[in-house]
């Protein structure tokens, strides 16, 4: 296989100092993620193909065979058998990684369960797309659909933010034990090159230490049951445990965003307000790559403000209430939705509320891109147009 | 076959105390596995009887460490456990699934399929008791034709004939692949020992004893075990690469009834009108050993 993902600019080379111990590449959204994975360590790649994460997977096969990478790959039978290996290979204490998209990630729905109340440290990236009927663009309903099963989630705006977040996810995972998605925008990142500054392996073996088995892995000379039938006081008491560290990750990932800022100089938070202030009267909440382009848009609205949402589950309550904070009482909020779960309100939206409840801010809803549809300037102009006139509570924004 | 009496357990490997009904097959049969595979062994589970037997948290019967795992996922949960194990330098760690018929046969029949086919280094040892027993006796594709279970009760017995693991099985080309039988413990022990000594994913099927499932009585497991050899219901061999070999041939063969009629699910077998049911059951049983016994020919012949 012909690698033309990784060409070097070297038109940008005098850009090189920027960040020490880093070399810039123009790569896609799919092949940061490979990257990142390579970064990383990981030991085990348990795959299933599926559009669009297929390069994904094509890339890490590339490098363990080519011995760029010291992993074991394997090709597994579906998406429910890959998590199902990644499961056992955590729970022998390996670095693990896979990848998936839409259908795949619904078929593994049951396994993500059962590698979150195993409590297994992992990170896998996930190429958002819809169910059937058969699309594959970029839609978010597959990863959120997987909002309550335990798992940590991240979405990334751009292909940098996806290698970065992926290299930090490994360490919030390993100090929780608790499994981490990093998900990207099918095409608008999978499938589109962008700058993208790699870290030096060394740089991250700074910052992410060696994978070892831990106490609670699978060891024969100190052999264990895991995961046998579990009475009700035994049970409630091992979700204690879990709600007990998952609490801890809005604080956690703030804190290992900052170590990372230190020593890789790239900025991250759970959320990123942009133009929030006193002066702000509508402010628009986006996750992923609809968050660059509403970016543009609001430039020239000095009173619109963006609140970009980046670790979505745990979701970041205080966070986004610290961030609105400064906001007069009369602001609007408006979550910008690629997804629909079924329900009157989208996912944003359900999760502001009930990170508002006690505060004053009216907030209207606008559907925008479910399946992939594009969300240019216009439509995020035309959001802005809506929710400054005659909002309805939720809003289909461009339904021909 | 000559009766042998060294079977004793020389090398314990399981906790005294366990779950399983009187006359199980799962306890005789883990007991001497467990014996010969050793300490250095990781065991995954998928849902069944077993799941329960080996003991409900914080309970062990076996002493090595024990992985429960989702009903379609124990092949791909042991891939990515010897895939760990393999990256730490324990090549020699056996990984074994202990499996009922529901998940080989049914729900984990993809993840089996897809392990075997990548030669995955794990032996799979499908306990089949012929029905969903651990959920109450509910109707698997192991399920043998005519017999009663809860989803297929009184005359809705089931009538379409079981899955031929064995011939799945062996379109995969495995190294190893045998029947066993709980009442033939020298042959099943040379069958665990063989798969120990090979490498390559590994398939023992054993037939499982139920009482509750077969309605017989607890104490009459073994007979009726040997019984099924002996009529040739459960025929005994190996599949190496996918050549047969018949490993035990009965000297004269009794009718199926004989084996038959011992089993509360079979009852209504035994009624006037469903004489051609029996024949039916006679005919298949004596085509699958015309059969075997011609892929065994056909070894010969390609050998």
């Amino acid at each position: 296989m012909k690698t033309e993902i990784l060409e070097k600019n070297t038109g940008l080379n005098k850009q090189a100092s920027r960040y020490p111990r880093h070399r810039q590449l123009i790569m896609k959204g799919n092949y940061a993620a490979a990257e990142a994975a390579k970064l990383c360590r990981v030991g085990f790649v348990p795959a299933y193909p599926i559009t669009p994460q297929t390069t994904i997977v094509e890339r890490l096969s590339e490098m363990v065979s080519s011995g760029e990478m010291d992993a074991k790959y394997t090709n597994m039978d579906s998406e429910h058998s890959a998590f199902a290996a990644a499961l056992g290979a955590a729970l022998g204490g390996e670095r693990v990684f896979t990848a998936t998209a839409g259908q795949g990630l619904f078929y593994a729905h049951e396994v993500l369960h059962a590698i979150a109340h195993f409590r297994l440290p992992m990170v896998i990236a996930n190429v958002g797309r819809p169910s059937i009927p058969w699309n594959i663009w970029s839609d978010q309903s597959d990863s959120l659909a997987q909002r309550d099963t335990g798992w940590v989630q991240f979405y990334g705006e751009s292909s940098q933010e996806v290698l970065d977040t992926m290299i930090q996810s490994y360490l919030l995972a390993e100090q929780l034990n608790l499994p981490v998605m990093v998900v990207l925008d099918a095409f608008y990142q999978s499938h589109t090159s962008e700058n993208v500054w790699v870290p030096d392996i060394d740089l991250v073996d700074e910052f992410l230490p060696a994978k070892v088995p831990g106490p609670m892995s699978i060891d024969i000379d100190n052999p264990k049951a895991f995961g046998g039938l579990m009475p009700p006081e035994h049970y409630n008491k091992l979700n204690y445990t879990y709600w007990r560290d998952a609490i801890q990750v809005e604080e956690k990932a703030e804190q290992i965003a900052r170590d990372f800022a230190t020593l890789f100089g790239r900025e991250y938070h759970n959320v990123e307000a942009i133009n929030i202030g006193p002066q702000t009267k509508l402010v628009l909440i986006t996750v992923s790559s609809i968050t660059s382009t509403a970016r543009g848009v609001i430039k020239k609205y000095p009173d619109i403000g963006l609140l970009k949402i980046r670790l979505f589950k745990p979701f970041p309550k205080a966070s986004v209430q610290e961030a609105l904070s400064v906001l007069p009482k009369d602001a609007i909020l408006a979550p910008v939705e690629r997804n629909y779960m079924g329900d009157r309100e989208g996912a944003i939206f359900q999760e502001m509320q009930r990170a508002l409840y006690g505060m004053p801010f009216k907030m209207y809803d606008f559907y925008a891109g479910a399946g992939g549809k594009d969300v240019p300037p216009v439509t995020i102009e035309k959001i802005i147009h809506l929710a400054r006139t005659n909002p309805k509570e939720v809003n289909w924004v461009d339904i021909s | 076959m000559k009766p042998a009496n060294d079977f004793l357990i020389r090398d314990e490997q399981v906790f005294s105390g366990a779950l399983s009904c009187r006359g199980c097959g799962w306890s005789l049969l883990v007991r001497h596995l467990a014996s010969l595979l050793g300490p250095d062994t990781v065991y995954v589970l998928p849902a069944s009887c077993f799941s329960i037997i080996s003991g409900p948290y914080p309970l062990a019967e076996l002493k090595a460490n024990v992985v429960h795992t989702l009903f379609a996922a124990a092949p791909a949960t042991a891939t990515g456990i010897r895939a760990a194990l393999d990256r730490q330098g324990k090549t020699k760690t056996n990984v074994v699934v202990l499996a009922g018929d529901g998940g080989t046969f049914d729900i984990g029949l993809q993840a089996l399929s897809g392990a075997a086919a990548r030669s995955e280094n794990i032996i799979y040892i499908v306990n089949n008791n012929g029905a969903y027993m651990n959920t109450g006796i509910q109707t698997s594709t192991a399920t043998p034709y005519g017999a009663v279970t809860t989803t297929n009760p009184g005359e809705g017995y089931k009538k379409s004939w079981p899955k031929d693991l064995m011939g799945i099985i062996a379109a995969h080309n495995l190294p190893y692949a045998a029947t066993c039988s709980l009442a033939f413990m020298e042959d099943f022990r040379e069958k665990v020992t063989r798969t120990k000594n090979t490498e390559g994913f590994r398939l023992l099927m054993i037939d499982g004893p139920c009482p509750p499932g077969h309605k017989t009585e607890p104490g009459d497991s073994i007979h009726i075990a040997r019984l099924a050899v002996e009529t040739r219901l459960f025929p005994l061999f190996e599949i190496v690469r996918q050549h047969y070999k018949l490993t035990y041939k009965p000297e004269s063969f009794l009718p199926v009834e004989e084996c038959l009629k011992y089993q509360g699910r079979f009852r209504h077998l035994f009624r006037e009108e469903n004489k051609a049911m029996l024949e039916d059951i006679q005919e298949h049983t004596d085509n699958t050993w015309n059969r075997l016994l011609a892929l065994e020919k056909l070894a010969n012949v390609i050998a």
